[in-house]
């Protein structure tokens, strides 16, 4: 088979498979987290993952190189980071990025500062892999979306794949950048389906995808949303509305040129996001189009997030919560109309 | 050199240059504040002493202007760095509580009581897949002791067998606090022993003593692959920053190490010893204030 044959895979096959294709090309490569390797300390058959991602690594690379740890995120990611300073180049795993919680100032204070605090002497080739997203009734402690809040961070790249060959090539790109890099999947994406290329190409961080042309709106989103956007768009294309969607794949740094040269065109914006709805990265994207786009702009910038509140549990309640493709519909409509 | 004498004589240099620092602090030529190390060089120096950099790596706390000269960072570029000129370690933009120099072992120094403990956890996991040899050391003081950040890397040491030595320098204060008040169980020696590593005191005042047992318990790190933890009592000789007037300060005397050194040595040889310590420290700090301070060099944005 040609290495360009696509294959059909899953988020987190592909995800697997390129954990499997760096740590084969890269012996300073490991992985480091919570049960990657899973039942360490007790015989059986490893569980590579609560979702598979770091499956078969154990078992082809050893455990010296694909690394069980405590519940001790502080210690482990700050373990990750001190490994990237001299000479590895680790991906750590955090469960859930509301685990972040726990570590965070590993994070803000440590690995985003480490290479401006050196002067620029010390690259910092730090992944760290999380999960994001609600919609499975995990409640409020393991559902949050804090792309925005880590894009905020000086220092720290976070990127967002929605796609299988994303997930895949941005892993790598991850991987080969001298400062830290967050990646987010959405969790209730690992099942996605999608075509990706046999060696899996790095994608660039920093460039958004264009993913459905159109001429009436400008529609921003990664994720869950980004799939219930797409499904929106077709209802309204029925209709005659042509909605434009970008995938940013990359939050900081955002590609804000795709988003201006997209308006231009449009005049019009919504951004869709599971994150905050107070300064998050909704209002990143509005505030590039209002500082930087207002001249094409016919309407107000508009997004679609969440209330203010924790996530919540019941199925209901959680439905409710989470912006649907119906309310993505209203909200264009209500925009188109305005005019 | 005799041993001793050499450990004096190194000892000598930093207490002389955080002297220096505390006078150009005084002249204004520091941007923000100081926390000088006087009182802990002699543990620091006896236990950098068996460390080589950069198979070997350190990291420290917000007081570790002296733990950067031990493991042989160059002093000009140390002192610059802790004064926001253009030629110091980072160009001055990470400055005294930051000071980063692994060419010479000496991975980071840190502004987050006890953040630095989990960095040296990956210094030392790097040091176990390259299996050169290497291991890593990171100091702290007692008011670090509480941090989850410790407790935490401790347990993961022992977990994942880490070649790394815990140095807890136990000045007796976490800045006003005391660490009596502080630490629930006051055995902070004990507690390191609860997590399965070897666990013992180090007398900051007894040079030759600290030397020997520095150099044994290195070398049980490198052999083993397993960590290690050293309780350090050492004076804090200084504020919890320089220039710190508090009344607590008053109830926390204690005697200086390098004295009690001193008085075993020859006294003149001593003195002379002091005295060209003094001036070379002198040198170095001059050097770093002839230099011009850290600017943007194009925009205030490009500052890497």
């Amino acid at each position: 088979m040609s290495e360009k044959t696509p294959l059909q895979m899953t988020i987190a096959q592909a995800l697997n498979r390129a954990h499997h294709q760096i740590l084969e090309a890269e012996p300073r490569a490991i992985v480091i987290g919570e049960d990657i390797v899973g039942g360490a300390g007790l015989d059986g058959k490893e569980l590579g993952g609560v979702f598979g991602v770091t499956a078969g690594l154990a078992s082809r690379f050893g455990t010296s190189r694909v690394i069980d740890t405590p519940i001790s995120e502080t210690a482990f990611v700050g373990m990750g980071l001190g490994a990237a300073m001299t000479g590895l180049k680790p991906i750590v795993e955090v469960m859930f990025c509301d685990f972040i919680g726990v570590c965070f100032d590993q994070i803000l204070n440590q690995a985003a500062k480490a290479r401006y605090l050196s002067g620029g002497r010390i690259d910092v080739p730090l992944v760290i892999r999380t999960t994001m997203g609600a919609g499975d009734g995990s409640a409020a402690m393991h559902s949050q979306s804090l792309h925005g809040l880590l894009a905020s961070v000086p220092g720290l790249s976070v990127v967002c794949a929605s796609t299988p060959s994303d997930a895949a090539g941005l892993l790598k790109s991850a991987l080969a950048a001298p400062d830290p890099v967050i990646m987010l999947d959405h969790k209730g994406l690992y099942g996605m389906i999608g075509d990706v290329e046999a060696d899996l190409p790095a994608v660039p961080i920093g460039r958004g995808r264009l993913v459905l042309k159109g001429s009436d709106i400008t529609l921003v989103a990664i994720g869950e949303m980004l799939v219930r956007a797409t499904k929106a768009a077709a209802q309204l294309a029925e209709r005659g509305v042509s909605v434009e969607i970008i995938d940013p794949r990359s939050i900081q740094p955002l590609d804000t040129d795709m988003i201006l040269t997209s308006l231009e065109k449009t005049k019009r914006l919504l951004v869709v996001d599971e994150g905050p709805s107070y300064g998050g990265f909704a209002d990143r994207v509005i505030a590039v189009a209002a500082c930087d786009g207002y001249s094409a702009l016919s309407a107000a910038p508009q997004k679609l997030t969440p209330p203010h509140t924790p996530v919540p549990y019941g199925r209901l309640l959680e439905a409710a919560w989470l912006p649907s493709s119906e309310a993505i519909v209203s909200k264009i409509d209500e925009m188109m109309y305005e005019e | 050199m005799n041993t001793l004498l050499s450990l004096y004589k190194e000892a000598s240099f930093i207490r002389a240059f955080e002297l220096h620092i505390a006078v150009a602090s005084e002249a204004g030529h520091v941007p923000g504040l100081v926390h000088l190390c006087s009182g802990a060089e002699l543990v620091e120096v006896a236990i950098c002493r068996s460390l080589t950099g950069p198979r070997d790596q350190v990291t420290g706390s917000h007081r570790s202007h002296g733990l950067a000269l031990a493991m042989g960072a160059d002093p000009v570029a140390v002192a610059a760095e802790i004064l926001g000129r253009k030629g110091g370690l980072s160009k001055g933009r990470g400055g005294t509580q930051h000071l980063i120099a692994p060419e010479r072992g000496f991975l980071a120094s840190n502004g987050i009581v006890g953040a630095q403990v989990p960095v040296a956890a990956g210094a030392a996991l790097t040091a176990k897949l390259m299996a050169a040899g290497g291991i890593a050391a990171t100091f702290f003081g007692d008011g670090a002791a509480n941090q989850g950040a410790v407790l935490e890397t401790m347990n993961l040491a022992v977990s994942l067998n880490l070649p790394l030595l815990f140095v807890m320098e136990n000045n007796g204060l976490g800045q006003s606090t005391s660490a009596d008040y502080a630490s629930g169980g006051a055995d902070l020696c004990a507690r390191a022993a609860a997590f399965g590593m070897k666990a013992e005191r180090m007398d900051g005042y007894k040079g030759a003593r600290a030397i020997k047992q520095s150099a044994e318990i290195i070398d049980y790190v490198r052999m083993s692959g397993k960590p290690a933890f050293i309780e350090a009592n050492v004076p804090r000789l200084s504020g919890h920053y320089f220039g710190e007037k508090a009344d607590y300060l008053a109830h926390h005397e204690a005697d200086d190490p390098l004295e009690d050194l001193a008085e075993s040595l020859d006294s003149g040889v001593a003195e002379r010893v002091r005295l060209e310590a003094e001036q070379a420290a002198h040198d170095a700090v001059s050097d770093a204030l002839n230099m011009g301070e850290a600017a943007p060099e194009k925009s205030a944005e490009v500052v890497l």
